[in-house]
Parts: C-alpha cells; sequence; structure tokens
C-alpha cells in the first residue's frame, strides 16, 4: 500500500505560518503547534462532534495534546507564558456552552496574538522582538487557513504584514556580527494591518452562534455565506503508517504470480489504497482502508482525537466520519489485523457480518460515508483482500503445532494452553483459539471483556480472533484494553481464576509470543528497496489495470484509478531520497492525469496515447525511483 | 557587542534547563559540560538532553551534563569562560566562534549520505521565472539575515550571475527582500504568491505540502554548505575529547541510530574537517561577518 506519509503534511502544516526562530536547522522541520493555538483547533474539532465530548474538550486545554513536544497543557502553559485570563473559557468549558467556550476560546487567541505583538513592539533588542513576533504568527496559524478560505484578499494583505512585520525586527547578528536595527515605523505600520482585523473579527464584543464551530472571520461568518474549509485533522491527529512498516504477504506473491498479470485484484489493492470510494472527511482527508490496515495489518498510531480514545484505535461509527451513522456512543475499538482474511469470518469485532462483501460494503457506505460501490469494486476489493496470508512463521505449523524450532517455555506453555479449566467451563484457551483452525472457531463468545451496555443486555459476545501474527499488534482485545500478550494471560487468570503459578503463566505467554510470531514481520527498506520505491511500484502496478479498462471504455472505474493514483504519484515523491528525480515523477502524475482528463472528455484516443506515454515514462524513471 | 555573560549568568540561564546525570562511582567527577541551541521547542530539547547525556556518561565514563543557552554567543560564550566543554553549532557562528576562542571542530552532522547542503532559490512553476535575471524588481524572502543556506549562499548565486554586485547592493536588484523568519515562512510567502521567489534550503520546500511541493521549482543552487557542527573549547582535554567523538561515532551504529533523534535528528555524524569551512569564512568576510 502506498505510504501515505506526506498526505499527513497537508493535515498538520497546511495553515502552518510559523516556526520559532530563524533558520538553523540544516534539513527542515516542521514547527509543532504552541499548547494554546493546539487546544484551540481541539475545541473547533471537538465541539462540532455530536454529543460533544466534553470531557475532551477540558483536556485539551489541561493537558498536552497527543504528541505534543511540550511537557505543559495549554492552561498551565498560558500561565507560565501569558498575562491573558482564562477564566471565561474555564467558566464556559465548566457550563458546557458551546457558543461560550467558541467565543472564548476564540477571544484567547487574539489576545494572545496582542500580548506577543505588545512584547515584539515593546522590545528593546531584536532577538527578543524575533521571537514575539514568531509566536504571534505561531498563535495565527489558529485562524490562518480560515481566514484564507473565508476571506483571501484578507489573508493576502496579512501575510504580508506578516512578512513586514517580522522584516522590520531587524537581526541580532551571530556573536555580535551582522547585527541590524529593529525599524520600529514599520514594525508598528504592520502591526496594525494585524490588530485592526483581530479587533474587527475576533475581538468583538458579541459574536454571532455557529452551527459549526471555525475560526473563519466573525465579518464573514455574519454574512451567513457558505465557506468551504479546508479539510483538516486537528493537532495531535496522526495518520502516518506505523514504524516499522508491516510486511505485506500476498497469496498469489507467494506462488510467483505478478498483480499486472491480475488485473481484478490489482484494482482491489488500488481500492485499498483510495480515499476515493469514501466520502465526507475521510475522503478529503486522504484516508483509505490501507490508512488503517497498514499493509493488511494495522497501523499502532493511527490517532484521531475525538475519534480515538488511544493510538491504533478508532471509533468508525461516531460523530466524524459520517454522522448519518453516528451511533452516539463513544466505543473506538482496536484497529484489527486482516491478515489471513479468508480464513477469519465472520468479520467486524463482534462477527456482525457473516460476508466479507457486505462487511466491506458497510465500511465504505456507512462507516466512511461513501457512494455506493459498484459490484465490480466489491469484486476487486473482496479478491484482494482474500489473497492477505498470515505471516510465515517457522516455529508454527500450518496446523498450528509447534515445530522443532520453538523454544522449551513455549512447549510448557502449549500444555498450559490445552488445559481444561473449570473458570472457562471446563473448556482450554484452545478451545476457542483452534491451534488446527489457524486459531480461531469462527464463533463469538462473551467473555467478560465488554461491559453490559444496559443492565440484562447480551452485547458482550465478541469474535473469536486468530493469535497468529499477534506477537506485532499489541494493543489486545476489542479496545485494546491490555497492552501486551503477557497481561492478557494475566486477565484471563484472574477473571476465570485460572490459579496459574507464575512459571505457568511465563509458559503460556511464551507460547503465546511464539504462536503469534514471524520470521519477517516488518518490510525491510534499503538503498534497493525504499518507501517511494515501494510506492512507485504499487502505484504503476495500480495503473496497469488500464490496459484492461481502457479497451472496456469503463469511464467510471478509470477515473477512481486515476484520480488515486495520479494524487498519490504527486504525493509520495517527496518521499525520494533522490530527490532530483521529483520533477519526472511530477510529470508522470500529470501524465496519468492526462488519461483521466481525456476519459472525463470522451476522448478515448487521447486516453490510450497518454496511457501509452504514461508506460514508456514510468520505465524510463523507474531505475532512478528511490 | 557580543553580550559577555559570566558564570552566574549561564547557571540562572541553565536552571531551567541542567539535566545532569551524576555518576558518583565514576573515576572523574568534573562533569564533560554540553551546550545546546534551542532550535525549536525548548521543552522538548531538555527530554532529548536528558536521554542523550545519559547515554554518553555510560559510553564515556564520566558525567556528562547538558544545558540550553539562550543562542549561539551564549554557547561561545559558555565555552570561553570554561561553563561548556562541547556545543552544538552551526557552521557560520563556528568560524565566528573559531576567531574568537579558537573553537575546534569535533563533528560535523550527516544528512542524506552528505555533511553538507545546498541553498536553493526558489520560485513557483507557475512564475515564468527560469533564470535569475528574471527576478530582477521582483520582492524575494530570505530566512534571516544571517542564515547560510537561508540568505547568504543563495544571494551569492545573484553576485555568481552579475545581478547583484554586493550584499549591501542586492536592494538595487530586487523588488523588496523580506527576511521571512526561517526556512518556512519564506518559503510559504513564495508558494502562497506573497512574493516572487525565496532563499532557502535545498530541503526547504518539503516544508510545504504534497500540493505545494509540485507547484514549487528552484532556479539556482548554491555551492555545498558545511552542515552543523559539534565544536569544542581548545582547551579540553585531548583524551576526553577524542573519547566524546568516539562515543558520538557510535551514533551511526544501527543499535544506536535511535537516539540521533535526541541530536537534532541528524542522519549519523563524520569526523570534522577544518578545511570544509573555507568557504564558510569566505563568505562570512564577503558579508561583513568576519
Amino acid at each position: 500500500m502506498i505510504q501515505h506519509v506526506l498526505r499527513v503534511i497537508l493535515f498538520v502544516i497546511v495553515t502552518s505560518l510559523a516556526v520559532t526562530g530563524p533558520s538553523f536547522a540544516t534539513p527542515a522541520k516542521e514547527a509543532p503547534w504552541l499548547p494554546e493555538a493546539a487546544a484551540y483547533r481541539l475545541t473547533l474539532f471537538l465541539g462540532n462532534l455530536a454529543p460533544v465530548p466534553w470531557y475532551k474538550v477540558e483536556q485539551a486545554w489541561s493537558e498536552p495534546y497527543h504528541g505534543s513536544e511540550y511537557r505543559l497543557g495549554a492552561l498551565a502553559w498560558l500561565d507560565r507564558e501569558s498575562a491573558v485570563d482564562v477564566g471565561d473559557l474555564t467558566d464556559a468549558i465548566g457550563w458546557q456552552d458551546r457558543h461560550a467556550v467558541h467565543v472564548a476560546a476564540t477571544r484567547l487567541i487574539a489576545l494572545r496574538i496582542e500580548e506577543e505583538l505588545d512584547a515584539a513592539t515593546a522590545a528593546d533588542n531584536p532577538a527578543v522582538s524575533q521571537r514575539a513576533v514568531a509566536t504571534a504568527k505561531e498563535l495565527y496559524r489558529a485562524f490562518a487557513d480560515h481566514i484564507k478560505a473565508a476571506d483571501p484578499d484578507a489573508a493576502r494583505t496579512l501575510g504580508r504584514a506578516w512578512l513586514e512585520l517580522n522584516n522590520a525586527t531587524g537581526s541580532a547578528g551571530v556573536l555580535g556580527a551582522g547585527a541590524k536595527e529593529q525599524d520600529s515605523d514599520a514594525m508598528t505600520t504592520a502591526r496594525a494591518v494585524i490588530s485592526a482585523y483581530l479587533a474587527e473579527n475576533y475581538l468583538v464584543a458579541d459574536p454571532a452562534p455557529r452551527q459549526t464551530l471555525t475560526a473563519v472571520p466573525e465579518a464573514i461568518a455574519r454574512t451567513g455565506q457558505p465557506v468551504e474549509l479546508p479539510a483538516a485533522l486537528p493537532p495531535g491527529s496522526d495518520i502516518f503508517d506505523q514504524d516499522p512498516l508491516p510486511l505485506l504477504v500476498l497469496n498469489f506473491e507467494e506462488q510467483g504470480i505478478d498483480e499486472t498479470d491480475l488485473p481484478l485484484i490489482a484494482y482491489g489493492d488500488m481500492l485499498f489504497d483510495s480515499a476515493e470510494i469514501f466520502g465526507g472527511p475521510a475522503r478529503d482527508l486522504g484516508i483509505a482502508c490501507s490508512t488503517c490496515h497498514n499493509r493488511s495489518d494495522i497501523n499502532q498510531r493511527f490517532f484521531i482525537p475525538g475519534a480515538s480514545h488511544q493510538p491504533g484505535a478508532v471509533d468508525v461509527d461516531g460523530a466524524f466520519f459520517n454522522p448519518m451513522f453516528n451511533d452516539r456512543r463513544d466505543d473506538p475499538i482496536d484497529i484489527p489485523s486482516l491478515r489471513g482474511l479468508r480464513f477469519t469470518g465472520p468479520y467486524g469485532r463482534d462477527g456482525r457480518f457473516a460476508s466479507l462483501r457486505d462487511f466491506s460494503r458497510n465500511v465504505i457506505v456507512n462507516e466512511f460515508a461513501g457512494e455506493e460501490p459498484t459490484p465490480f469494486m466489491l469484486d476487486a476489493l473482496v479478491a484482494y483482500m482474500t489473497e492477505f496470508d498470515f505471516l510465515p512463521n517457522s516455529l508454527v505449523t500450518g496446523d498450528g503445532q509447534l515445530t522443532e524450532a520453538a523454544p522449551d517455555a513455549a512447549r510448557r506453555g502449549e500444555e498450559v494452553f490445552n488445559r481444561p479449566f473449570v473458570g472457562m467451563g471446563n473448556q482450554s484457551c484452545a478451545s476457542c483459539h483452534t491451534p488446527s483452525g489457524n486459531f480461531l472457531d469462527r464463533k463469538s463468545h462473551d467473555i467478560g471483556s465488554v461491559a453490559a451496555a444496559y443492565e440484562g443486555s447480551h452485547a458482550g459476545a465478541l469474535d473469536t480472533p486468530t493469535l497468529l501474527g499477534t506477537l506485532y499488534t499489541a494493543p489486545y482485545f476489542h479496545d485494546g484494553a491490555l497492552p501486551t500478550l503477557a497481561s492478557v494471560v494475566n486477565w484471563f487468570d484472574e477473571t476465570k481464576n485460572l490459579g496459574l503459578t507464575d512459571a505457568e503463566r511465563s509458559d503460556l505467554t511464551a507460547y503465546l509470543e511464539t504462536v503469534g510470531a514471524a520470521d519477517e514481520p516488518y518490510e525491510a527498506f534499503d538503498t534497493a528497496n525504499t518507501p517511494f520505491r515501494l510506492a512507485f511500484a504499487e502505484l504503476t502496478t495500480f495503473a496497469s489495470t488500464l490496459d484492461t479498462l481502457l479497451p472496456k471504455r469503463d469511464a467510471q472505474h478509470i477515473l477512481v484509478l486515476t484520480d488515486t493514483v495520479a494524487a498519490d504519484l504527486a504525493a509520495d515523491a517527496g518521499t525520494m531520497a533522490n530527490l532530483s528525480s521529483r520533477p519526472e515523477v511530477y510529470a508522470l502524475a500529470e501524465r496519468l492525469a492526462e488519461v483521466g482528463a481525456a476519459v472525463r472528455a470522451e476522448n478515448w484516443a487521447a486516453a490510450e496515447t497518454s496511457w501509452s506515454l504514461f508506460k514508456t515514462d514510468a520505465a524510463a524513471i523507474e531505475e532512478k525511483a528511490f | 557587542m557580543m553580550p559577555r555573560l559570566n558564570r552566574r549568568h549561564l547557571l540562572i540561564l541553565a536552571a531551567a534547563g541542567l539535566v545532569s546525570q551524576p555518576m558518583p562511582a565514576l573515576a572523574q567527577s568534573d562533569p564533560l559540560r554540553l551546550a545546546f541551541i534551542p532550535q525549536e521547542n525548548p521543552d522538548k530539547l531538555l527530554g532529548d538532553i536528558k536521554a542523550i547525556t545519559a547515554w554518553l556518561s555510560s559510553e564515556i565514563g564520566v558525567p556528562v551534563e547538558g544545558f540550553v543557552t539562550i543562542d549561539h554567543a551564549a554557547a561561545v560564550e559558555a565555552l570561553r569562560n570554561g561553563d561548556a566543554d562541547i556545543s552544538f553549532m552551526g557552521a557560520l557562528p563556528f568560524v565566528l566562534a573559531e576567531r574568537e576562542i579558537g573553537a575546534i571542530p569535533l563533528l560535523s552532522e550527516v544528512y542524506r549520505d552528505t555533511p553538507s547542503y545546498t541553498g536553493r532559490v526558489f520560485v513557483r512553476r507557475d512564475s515564468g521565472f527560469k533564470m535569475l535575471a528574471d527576478l530582477e524588481g521582483r520582492d524575494i524572502a530570505f530566512a534571516d539575515p544571517i542564515s547560510e543556506s537561508g540568505y547568504m549562499y543563495p544571494l551569492a548565486e545573484f553576485e555568481r550571475a552579475g545581478l547583484v554586485s554586493s550584499p549591501d547592493a542586492a536592494e538595487d536588484f530586487f523588488g523588496r527582500i523580506f527576511f521571512a523568519g526561517g526556512y518556512q515562512q519564506a518559503m510559504q510567502a513564495m508558494a502562497e504568491g506573497l512574493v516572487d521567489a525565496a532563499g532557502a534550503s535545498q530541503y526547504a520546500d518539503l516544508l510545504l505540502t504534497p500540493e505545494q511541493q509540485s507547484q514549487v521549482t528552484w532556479i539556482a543552487e548554491s555551492d555545498a554548505i558545511p552542515s552543523h557542527v559539534v565544536i569544542a573549547r581548545p582547551e579540553l582535554d585531548a583524551e576526553l575529547r577524542e573519547n566524546f567523538v568516539a562515543a558520538m561515532m557510535k551514533l551511526n551504529m544501527p543499535e544506536h541510530r535511535d537516539k540521533l533523534r535526541y541530536l537534532y535528528g541528524p542522519d549519523g555524524y563524520v569526523e570534522a574537517d577544518p578545511s570544509v569551512f573555507d568557504g564558510v569564512r569566505t563568505m562570512a568576510q564577503r558579508f561583513g561577518l568576519l
């Protein structure tokens, strides 16, 4: 699957206009969000969920955001760094008054910008002035993309004002050399432009209530004119692929069959990697099946505030992805691996779908608000996903028996695994995790890991998961409540009164770790197999289905392909080690986009020509694609 | 005038950031002191320093302390006073520190297999600008007036092309020159059309969105600029210096590479070659800094 690494940058820095300090670093590095700016954007995001998760709004201000490089939460940070009063904000959060929170938080950010601008203009040396301007601009980042979307002319005027302001701060030089004095008049003039806009739009006395919380300037918001805001996830979101990247094992590939000879599967592979099949924010944000299921497995770092309770988890029927499918329950689940998918039905954590086809349709249409997929698309997706194989593991035979290479502790653990326990109704672990059946029984059981939804409910039964490959899929259980396989053993021992000794627990853990192991769990990158080369090979393989689709004049499915692959090819170019070849990759992406444009214009001859040129160009740059 | 800092001043600065790793069992009681220049969030830097100094202590066998200075001048002053033994520094501050206190380069950072990088002049693809001469009368954003790749080296390309006679005469060629405050600000200003061009590190376009990256290109590239350097005060004990270098070189080994993220995130280190800084010395002279 394609690396969506750079797509994430789109979400993270689309509004990024500031970085602390001058350009010290040799390589480029994006600046972290300031705590209060991050809290503000989190507040907008969370405040638009239904129901509003108020405890998360409170956390957004009281705790460092996920992955923050700052040790302090926004309120503690403000207490240390600012004299701006936060009382209105904390009161509003306490009242759970959505409008009041928006007003107070917006005002707080505007006041912080003013506070830093005051410091910048009052400073008597360039270094202090520059730091204050840089901080002010980082705070402005909380508003910037919404200003640009709603009021582009003002955004440009403000952009020049920020340039003028920074330029006028002078320079402290380096070690006393090259110092340049501040230009106070120019600073005052530029600052006035910024302050006037803030006063008019973010420090107004009585802002109008908003149906959707945004940083759109008040003057625009009051007009009621629709504003198309750029898709963005809040600070703390992480939809990078996990590192190390899971190894993908495809049944046909292991048999030496080339994916380019399997057009249905190749098209399904493309769909698995395509945000085009989804709707709503998932599509706009570039989220695809593979975003959560990296290389058929999981993504341990996936995290979206408000939709994830911890990394590697997501609430797919919450308020964010598809309001129509919002069950209004905060019930994120740990992302399951899809390895060995053809052996692991029924599907869904509680096994609610007997058919992988039905499960896939539900993911596309209901969970991620996509259009109804065509039968061909579902056929392709199922054809591709049923090629996912378990990771080869030389410690276990195909029928679940330990091999000679397995450690002694695992052998002792195997006996415990097969031992019936009174606490489990005289069943053993192996009763459900049947070794000869890929360590599952294709049934659902209530083992007591799910809290009752209401008194007398029977909602706790979950589909038995396989144990194969699980050494690399922590955490465990449907909600990821248990961090290690050892903690799973402990949970069963304690909740089922198994009476295991310490040695037995250790041995049983060793058995699980042996069964769950793999010879090569992760993709091994080197100079010959770089992330970009992997992505390039996959994308050109996806494109190869045009050899089948173009002769059929199948415009609908061609356009899904060209829209997906052309965009991904261009986006992935930034991951190239050989950065000098990026222009050629951009040109290649444009060539594929030309195929799509020709198909849209029903100019099939032009489409064929562009496709032919794409193949020639792709072959020419393949050797440089690293 | 360069601000003069005394030991008391430095300790006050360091109070919030001092993260020492006392090693009473070790033979040497005097710690090796590392000065770090804040590049981004100081909070993160403090955590990074704690991690790397602990590891260096275990490798070198002496206590290692790290602290954050307010800027390069403070770091150099700390080296001069003996409050710091070693500092992390850019190439330009190093050549100035070399002149000031005889600082010695120990290690150079490696990025993408090389201990150097370049500055480039970026433009939008749709701008039609193909060569530096096309930018006459146009607005350009540089990162900072003391940035090698974000000002000095890109501007030198205009001199090389015969478009600018000296740094002081640059304003005669351009419409406006802005110092935007950093690579990212300069590149965003260019990408968003606020200015016509940007002078920044060769890697600076990676700070743009993927869509923006495909919309920009560069029309000039500078000579190689030595990457950041780890320097020592000249009086530092030679054996301790060698031990430090040996420990740092271990960071290139696969089992230790994860620790590079605590040190500004290079891909590795090589032992510094003092001769590679000749170009920086010349550039500093040309800009009146040396």
